[in-house]
C-alpha cells in the first residue's frame, strides 16, 4: 500500500465525515484549510479511519500531526510494519 | 506580555489550529461582559503564575497538554463507549500522585473556564442563583473547588457576612485556588469530604464537576447533602460522556444524572443543560457529545 493510494482513500473518508464532495485533500493540508474540520469532526475522522484500515494510533501520534500528510505517514507506518 | 483572552486564542491558534477553531466561534458571540470578566480573571491569574516564576505561555502549554490528553481519550470513549479509568485508584496512579500530570492538568483546567463556553455560561448560572438567594446564605461551603472560580463570585456577592468553608482532598489544589481567591475570609481545608465533620451546617453548598470523578457519586450526594441547613440548597455540576484522564463515572444522558438525584433525599429546584457543541440538547445526546449538567437543589420536603 502506497501513500498516494492511502491519501486518496483518507480523501474518500474526509469527504463522508464532513459531508462535503468537493473536498480534495493534499499531504499539506491542515485544519485551517477546509472548514469543517474542526475538533469534533477531527475525533470523527480518526475514528473512521481507524476503523478503515483496522489499526489504533497512540496519544503521541495523534498529538503529533500537523496535516494530513502526518496522518497518512502514520497509517503508511502501521500498514508496512 | 499581552494578557488577553484574545490574545490567548491567537496563540492558541498559532500552536493548534485545530481546537482554535471552537474558540473563535465562541468568542465572536461574546459579550463586553464576558470579556470583562475575562480580563480579571486572566490579571489574577498572571499574578499566580508570576509568583511561581511561570506566564501565560506556560499556561497555554498546560491547557494543550490538557487537550491533547482529552482528544486520545475521546478517540478512546468513541471506539469503546467506556471511560479509560474504572477506579479511583487507577486515577490516583495516573493523575492525582503524579505531579507533572497534576501541574499541566490544574493550570489546563483553570484556563478553560473561560475559554469553554459551558464553563462560562454556568459561572453566569452560578452567579445568578447566588444572587438570588443571597440574604439566605450565612455559611457557604465548596467541595472540591479547584479553581476558586465560584467561592470567588460568592464572596463577591454575599459579602463579609459569611463564612466560606473550602474542602478539598488536593492540596495542590486548594493552594491554586488559595492563590487565585487571594481573600482571607475563605477557610481552606485539606480533607477527604467523607472524613469532613464540621460544627454545622451550610446555607449554601457548591460542588462543581466532582461527582464524575466518584466510584459512587450516589454516597457523595448522600454525604453533602448530609451537610445542609434546613432550607439550604446544593449547587452541583457535572457532565456527560467527558472523557478525560480522571473521570470515573460515565453519566451518559442528562436522565442518569436526574435519576441519580432521584435516589437521593434532594429535588431539583432549577436546573440547565449546556452541550459542549452549539447543538441542540436532544442532537447532543444522540450523538453521545458532552452535556455540562446544572443544577440547583434542595432537601425533599422543605
Amino acid at each position: 500500500m502506497d501513500k498516494q493510494q492511502i491519501l486518496e482513500e483518507v480523501n474518500a473518508i474526509f469527504i463522508d465525515v464532513l459531508d462535503n464532495d468537493s473536498i480534495r485533500i493534499t499531504p499539506e493540508t491542515s485544519a485551517a484549510d477546509v472548514e469543517e474540520w474542526d475538533s469534533l469532526t477531527h475525533i470523527q475522522l480518526i475514528v473512521a479511519i481507524e476503523k478503515h484500515y483496522k489499526i489504533k494510533f497512540t496519544a503521541s501520534e495523534i498529538n503529533t500531526w500537523k496535516n494530513v500528510g502526518h496522518m497518512i505517514d502514520s497509517i503508511y507506518g502501521k500498514k508496512n510494519a | 506580555m499581552e494578557s488577553s483572552i484574545a490574545w490567548i486564542v491567537d496563540r492558541i491558534g498559532e500552536l493548534n489550529p485545530l481546537h482554535v477553531k471552537k474558540l473563535r466561534k465562541n468568542i465572536r458571540k461574546s459579550d463586553q461582559q464576558y470579556f470583562d470578566r475575562a480580563g480579571q480573571f486572566l490579571e489574577r491569574y498572571s499574578a499566580l503564575l508570576k509568583s511561581n516564576g511561570l506566564d501565560l505561555e506556560y499556561g497555554i502549554d498546560c491547557y494543550l497538554k490538557m487537550i491533547a490528553d482529552m482528544n486520545y481519550e475521546t478517540v478512546r470513549f468513541r471506539e469503546t463507549g467506556e471511560y479509560s479509568s474504572k477506579s479511583f485508584d487507577e486515577v490516583n496512579q495516573r493523575v492525582y500522585a503524579n505531579p507533572d500530570v497534576m501541574q499541566y492538568y490544574m493550570h489546563g483546567l483553570l484556563l478553560s473556564q473561560f475559554l469553554w463556553k459551558y464553563h462560562y455560561d454556568t459561572l453566569l448560572l452560578f452567579r445568578d442563583i447566588i444572587t438570588r438567594h443571597r440574604d439566605a446564605i450565612r455559611t457557604y461551603l465548596e467541595v472540591g473547588g479547584g479553581h476558586g472560580l465560584y467561592v470567588s463570585e460568592a464572596t463577591a456577592v454575599i459579602g463579609p457576612s459569611a463564612v466560606y468553608d473550602m474542602v478539598d482532598i488536593s492540596q495542590s489544589s486548594l493552594e491554586i485556588a488559595r492563590q487565585m481567591t487571594n481573600d482571607s475570609r475563605i477557610n481552606f481545608i485539606h480533607s477527604d469530604i467523607f472524613r469532613f465533620e464540621p460544627s454545622g451546617g451550610y446555607d449554601f453548598i457548591t460542588m462543581g464537576e466532582v461527582l464524575e470523578h466518584m466510584e459512587n457519586p450516589e454516597e457523595l450526594l448522600q454525604k453533602v447533602s448530609s451537610l445542609l441547613n434546613p432550607g439550604g440548597r446544593l449547587f452541583i455540576t457535572t457532565p456527560t460522556n467527558a472523557p478525560t484522564i480522571d473521570h470515573i463515572y460515565l453519566f451518559r444522558t442528562v436522565g442518569d444524572i436526574r435519576d441519580l438525584i432521584g435516589r437521593s433525599d434532594l429535588v431539583i429546584e432549577e436546573e440547565l443543560s449546556l452541550p459542549a457543541e452549539d447543538i441542540p440538547l436532544e442532537q447532543a445526546e444522540e450523538l453521545g457529545i458532552s452535556v455540562l449538567y446544572c443544577a440547583c437543589l434542595k432537601k425533599k420536603n422543605q
